[in-house]
């Protein structure tokens, strides 16, 4: 059975079908914008020597993250991982702490404890990864089956890599939440790349997306360079899930544009594949599509981008003045103590 | 502050290796007057045992530590009070002492920090002993099994802070080790610290007798203490927890005996020991010494023994057979163009021996070497002996065949190869063989000579016709050469 | 009070506290409709419903890995592992997620993680393990081994409480054999606090779990046929663990036999060795004793187990050794 190809959106007037007014599609593109600044800055910042450890980005993959996470509503939660800058971004999160969390300051979110994008933020519905992927899809599950045990309206997204499916955890993930039809959004950032390990030699199936139906519940295989395309299937997933609908697999299909970290110049992927996908970089493609659809005017767009550099000029400068965490810190919070329970996320 | 204040006597240092020294006797009591440089007590340590001059003139005015104790050299042993000098000296003087015992004992840490009395003094003194550990080790000659000595880290704790020796104290732990509950149950049944029994006054030896070591004329576990001379009213003693079994009784080991046991024992771990025999005739000797006896002691006053002809005739023989003075050193074979030959000198009662040396005995006639082994043994028998009298040894005569011993195998001293056990001289049925071959039965003066000797260096061969030379020397003893 | 089996006292405070709390629900293989492999939550269903007695499939990750994203929604999810052996399938999810969630991300994760445990019947290599020292080696992660029913009530409930993941080692070889009054009433024990279960003078066992009965039978034996009076300390969590209890009963008897019914090397024991030759040298008599399983997997055919699990024989042998050490 071949799973549901989604078809690109077209005009304005479907996008607001879908639930996007004009407005939105600016704080899209800026969000977008922010993403992808983010990480070419941090790009810098690791060659300065300013971020220690490694660095992964998750260009070519923006339009799928910030599409999925514009899907989500307020009190849902996510688990995003590393190429899903865009996640973090359309949820909220400052970016002057983002950098603060790469350069190990004692104002990130882990205040120096964890590295990358390895944060979360329960005021935001966002969950800390880790290295082990997918570990976070089984966590992600558990908070689906918290809100169908509270009968709350609430939907959870987990994130996983096309590599990282052929772990099993995303089995016992999926199946546990396609049993019981828990409100979860599985969404598969294929980038056709695990580190060097091209999608052959990683499953046999067509598409990631195909298993879905091993689980019960449905799968569609989504262009991850269209951040309206993503938008619109993610949208429907969630709110399918929030009605009692059951779980989605979405596979948002993409191109990792630079190697598996910094340190990785990707020798491996064919020039041509690098080529073709530069055809349809996700941020340039959404600004074709706001000049030939929304009327993206040039004031409008110097305003944007010039807005979006003045932020990130003034997140970075902040988070460089961010204290570098007291070695004393090493000790603290190895355990939660009955006070620690008071957080959004235990509300 | 008097304006004479009052002179410690502290124990000294006999010899730079030297750590620490037992007391053995108190010529002086607590009260009595002394004067500069008069005896004060005799102590032992484990090179020498001497006599300690007071440093001062005044009333003794306090003992610190007791006959039989062992303590480390610089410990305060005793107090001189000037004449003139006030009373009120007296309350500072134990501090430093204190404040030494306290280190000594290292687990007292709350030594008192004000200035003590005369009381804390008596409670930190005992402390310093049990923290030298084995010095009271027990004397019944028991196995030395590591039970025994092993004191586990709560006994060692428990002894420091309340001044048991538990080297003193019944063990019923594996091997007779001191359980913790052995020491607690000595240490409430409110005995005083000084309980580990006190030794009795060692006496000097009055006589000139070397003997091999380890001599063991006495046994070992004494049955009484009978033998002892006139044992001070020892205080109403209770008997340690428990107590030692009938018929056995306790008292520390010098510091002297512990010496020798670990040299005796390191000597025989060290050297391949090998003991050869060789009867001497002795009857030329025996008519030359009864001839110059009497000459000697008149115009020299020098006694002339058998232990002097036989040390002149070992010299002689040594030239020709140097290894036997020699040493090994590393992977080195030492020898020497000096004979300091060691003299072994028993004290009194199984309580030890000395070895003086007399030096340069290759310089040295008859008379001279007669000359000097009475002077060391005179000072031995006297406790004059100083640190250097005692050392640089390398060869060494024993001799037990003053209490009409035949045959021995002595142990070397350490890190000489050979060691000359002299033993009793008889006469005996000899088969004579006269110049036309005829046999013929004669009565003479027979002694037998014991050479102990390393075989790591000297073979058996090499070791016979030393003493075959040796038994030359004497036998046909050369008056005009010697 | 009345009297019940450990067994009995660990289903009286698990559903003591589902009824007192919302919040708290049980997962887990065959928990439902069967009531659990042991039965400590039969019943459950029927009173809690589907939703709050839920059974999983096969899946100790996902059930691990779901009570971490419950319990990060506010919930208190009661886990069981059908055996402690199985945990290993969830070891990802215990030690990289939940222990590591407060330290790096401020997120509690009150989860508990109930684990039957132990041998003592021929359940052979994969139905028989003590892994608690693995865990109490994973900061972040709590342990806890009671040994008697009222405890194991108390314990499971102070458990529940607990903002941090807990594993509930409950010993199978208990579950039925030893019976105690239980308080009715809701109490709490506390984690980390040893209990002294035998007093005694000459020599201290440092213990937990069943070993604690083979301590007692070892300890009676001794006091009645060489007038030994040992002193028996039921470490009760093993992290954290009560450290002044064990220097403390150290100081005491100045003697310790460590006995564990986990393998030797990296046992537990060891830290506890370690730590009293570290903070109680000059209160020790005798050198610290540690008698424990052998470093194998755990035997199947009954010989084989009994030479595996540590038998009041030789507890009473190593107790006898440091009596007369």
């Amino acid at each position: 059975m071949a799973v549901r190809e989604a078809e690109p959106l077209g005009s304005l007037k479907e996008v607001k079908e879908a639930g996007l007014d004009r407005e939105d599609l600016l704080a899209v593109y800026r969000n977008l914008l922010i993403t992808r600044g983010i990480e070419e800055r941090g790009h810098i910042l690791y060659k300065q020597g300013k971020i220690p450890g490694s660095f992964y980005t998750g260009r070519g993959n923006e339009a799928a993250a910030v599409g999925v996470a514009t899907a989500m509503a307020p009190d849902d939660v996510g688990a995003p991982l590393h190429r899903d800058m865009g996640v973090y971004i359309t949820r909220g999160v400052e970016p002057w702490r983002i950098f603060a969390q790469y350069m190990g300051r004692a104002d990130g979110p882990t205040k120096g404890k964890d590295g990358n994008v390895h944060m979360g933020d329960a005021n935001l519905g966002l969950l800390a990864m880790v290295s082990h992927l997918p570990a976070m899809l089984p966590v992600a599950v558990g908070c689906a089956l918290a809100f169908r045990i509270r009968e709350e309206r609430r939907v959870a997204l987990g994130w996983f890599g096309e590599g990282s499916a052929a772990r099993g955890d995303t089995h016992e993930a999926m199946n546990l939440a396609g049993v019981r039809r828990l409100p979860v959004v599985f969404v598969c950032d294929n980038n056709q790349w695990a580190y060097s390990t091209p999608t052959h030699l990683g499953y046999a199936v067509e598409h990631i997306a195909d298993r879905a139906a091993a689980y019960g519940f449905e799968g569609v295989v989504v262009d991850g360079t269209d951040v309206l395309a993503v938008y619109r299937e993610a949208k429907q997933a969630i709110e399918k899930a929030r009605a009692g609908g059951g779980p989605t697999l979405i596979e948002c299909l993409t191109l990792r544009m630079e190697g598996h970290a910094v340190h990785d110049d990707a020798f491996y992927v064919p020039k041509q594949l690098f080529e073709e996908w530069a055809k349809a970089d996700p941020v340039e493609r959404f600004h074709t599509w706001l000049r030939e659809n929304a009327d993206l005017s040039d004031d409008e767009e110097e305003e944007l981008t010039s807005g979006v550099k003045r932020l990130l000029t003034e997140a970075l400068r902040r988070a460089e003045e961010s204290p570098l965490p007291a070695a004393s810190s090493v000790l603290e919070g190895v355990y939660a103590s009955p006070e620690d329970l008071d957080t959004p996320h235990h509300k | 502050m008097a304006t004479h204040t009052a002179i410690d006597v502290v124990m000294p240092q006999m010899g730079v290796s030297v750590s620490e020294g037992t007391i053995t006797k108190w010529l002086k009591q607590e009260g009595e007057p002394i004067g500069v440089d008069e005896a004060l007590l005799e102590i032992s340590t484990d090179k020498v045992d001497t006599e300690v001059p007071s440093p001062g003139e005044g009333i003794v005015q306090q003992i610190l530590v007791q006959e039989g104790e062992t303590v480390e050299v610089g410990t305060k042993l005793a107090v001189i009070a000037p004449d003139g000098a006030e009373p009120a000296a007296v309350a500072d003087v134990p501090e430093p002492a204190t404040a030494q015992a306290a280190a000594e004992a290292t687990a007292a840490s709350d030594a008192p920090a004000s200035t003590p009395t005369s009381e804390t003094v008596e409670q930190v003194r005992p402390a310093a002993q049990g923290a030298s550990e084995t010095t009271a080790e027990d004397a019944s000659g028991e196995s030395s099994d590591n039970g025994r000595t092993f004191v586990s880290p709560v006994v060692a704790r428990i002894a420091a802070e309340h001044g048991v020796d538990p080297g003193a104290l019944a063990g019923t732990g594996r091997g007779g080790r001191v359980t913790k509950r052995d020491i607690l149950a000595f240490v409430e049944s409110g005995a005083p610290a000084e309980a580990a029994v006190p030794a009795a006054p060692a006496q000097a030896s009055t006589e000139i007798a070397a003997q091999a070591p380890p001599p063991a004329p006495e046994p070992p576990a004494p049955q009484a203490p009978a033998p002892r001379q006139a044992p001070p009213p020892l205080p109403a003693q209770p008997a340690p927890q428990p107590p030692p079994a009938a018929g056995e009784l306790f008292e520390p080991m010098s510091a002297m005996r512990r010496g020798i046991a670990e040299h005796m024992r390191r000597s025989l771990d060290t050297s391949a020991h090998v003991t050869t025999v060789f009867e001497v005739d002795l009857t030329k000797v025996a008519q030359i010494r009864g001839r110059l006896k009497s000459e000697y002691a008149a115009s020299y006053g020098v006694n002339l023994t058998y232990l002097a002809f036989i040390a002149r005739a070992t010299v002689e023989a040594i030239r020709n057979w140097p290894w036997l003075n020699g040493e090994i050193r590393g992977d080195k074979i030492v020898t020497k163009q000096f004979i300091n030959l060691g003299i072994a000198v028993a004290l009194e009662g199984g309580k030890g021996l000395i070895v003086p040396v007399v030096k340069n005995t290759e310089e040295k006639n008859l008379l001279g070497l007669a000359r000097a082994i009475a002077d060391v043994a005179e000072r031995a028998r006297t406790k004059r002996l100083t640190p250097d009298d005692v050392q640089g040894g390398t060869f060494t005569i024993t001799n037990p065949g003053g209490w009409g011993a035949i045959m021995g195998t002595p142990i070397i001293s350490q890190p000489q190869v050979a060691i000359l056990d002299v033993e009793a001289l008889v006469k005996r049925p000899v088969v004579i063989t006269d110049e036309n071959g005829g046999d013929t039965i004669a009565i003479r003066q027979i002694m037998n000579l014991c050479l102990s000797y390393d075989h790591r260096l000297v073979d058996g061969a090499y070791a016979a016709q030393f003493m075959k030379e040796l038994k030359q020397n004497l036998e046909g003893w050369d008056e005009a050469a010697y | 009070m009345a009297e019940k089996t450990y067994l009995q006292a660990i289903s009286d405070g698990l559903r003591q506290e589902m009824r007192r709390d919302k919040r708290v629900f049980v997962i887990g293989e065959d928990v439902g409709v069967y009531g659990g492999a042991f039965k400590v939550t039969l019943g459950f269903q029927e009173e809690f419903g589907p939703w709050r007695v839920i059974d999983s499939p096969l899946s100790e990750t996902a059930i691990v890995g779901g009570c971490t994203g419950a319990a990060l929604m506010g919930l208190r999810p009661v886990a069981e592992m059908q055996f402690a052996d199985f945990v290993s399938c969830a070891w990802d999810q215990l030690v990289t997620v939940s222990a590591k969630q407060r330290y790096r991300a401020g997120t509690p994760v009150p989860i508990v993680v109930r684990l039957p445990s132990g041998g003592g019947f021929s359940g052979g290599p994969f139905h028989s393990q003590n892994p608690e020292s693995s865990f109490a080696h994973i900061p972040g992660l709590k342990c806890v081994c009671p040994a008697t029913p009222e405890d194991a009530k108390g314990l499971i409930v102070s458990a529940i409480e607990d903002p941090n993941p807990v594993l509930f080692f409950e010993h199978k070889h208990l579950y039925r054999r030893i019976k105690a009054d239980v308080p009715d009433e809701r109490y709490t024990t506390p984690i980390g606090k040893a209990r002294t279960h035998r007093t005694g003078d000459d020599v201290s066992v440092i213990t937990w779990g069943a070993m604690v009965y083979t301590a007692e039978e070892a300890a009676t034996r001794l006091e009645e046929e060489e007038d030994v009076s040992v002193e028996i300390v039921d470490l009760r969590t093993v992290m954290p663990w009560d450290k002044e209890a064990v220097l403390e009963s150290a100081r005491k008897t100045s003697k310790i036999l460590v006995l564990h019914e986990d393998t030797r090397t990296g046992g537990f024991g060891a830290e506890i060795a370690a730590t009293i030759a570290e903070e109680a040298f000059e209160d020790l008599d005798a050198p610290v004793k540690r008698i424990a399983a052998p470093d194998t997997p755990v035997p199947f055919s009954p010989p084989l187990e009994k030479a595996f699990i540590p038998q009041v024989d030789d507890v009473v042998a190593g107790l006898k050794e440091l009596a007369e050490y």
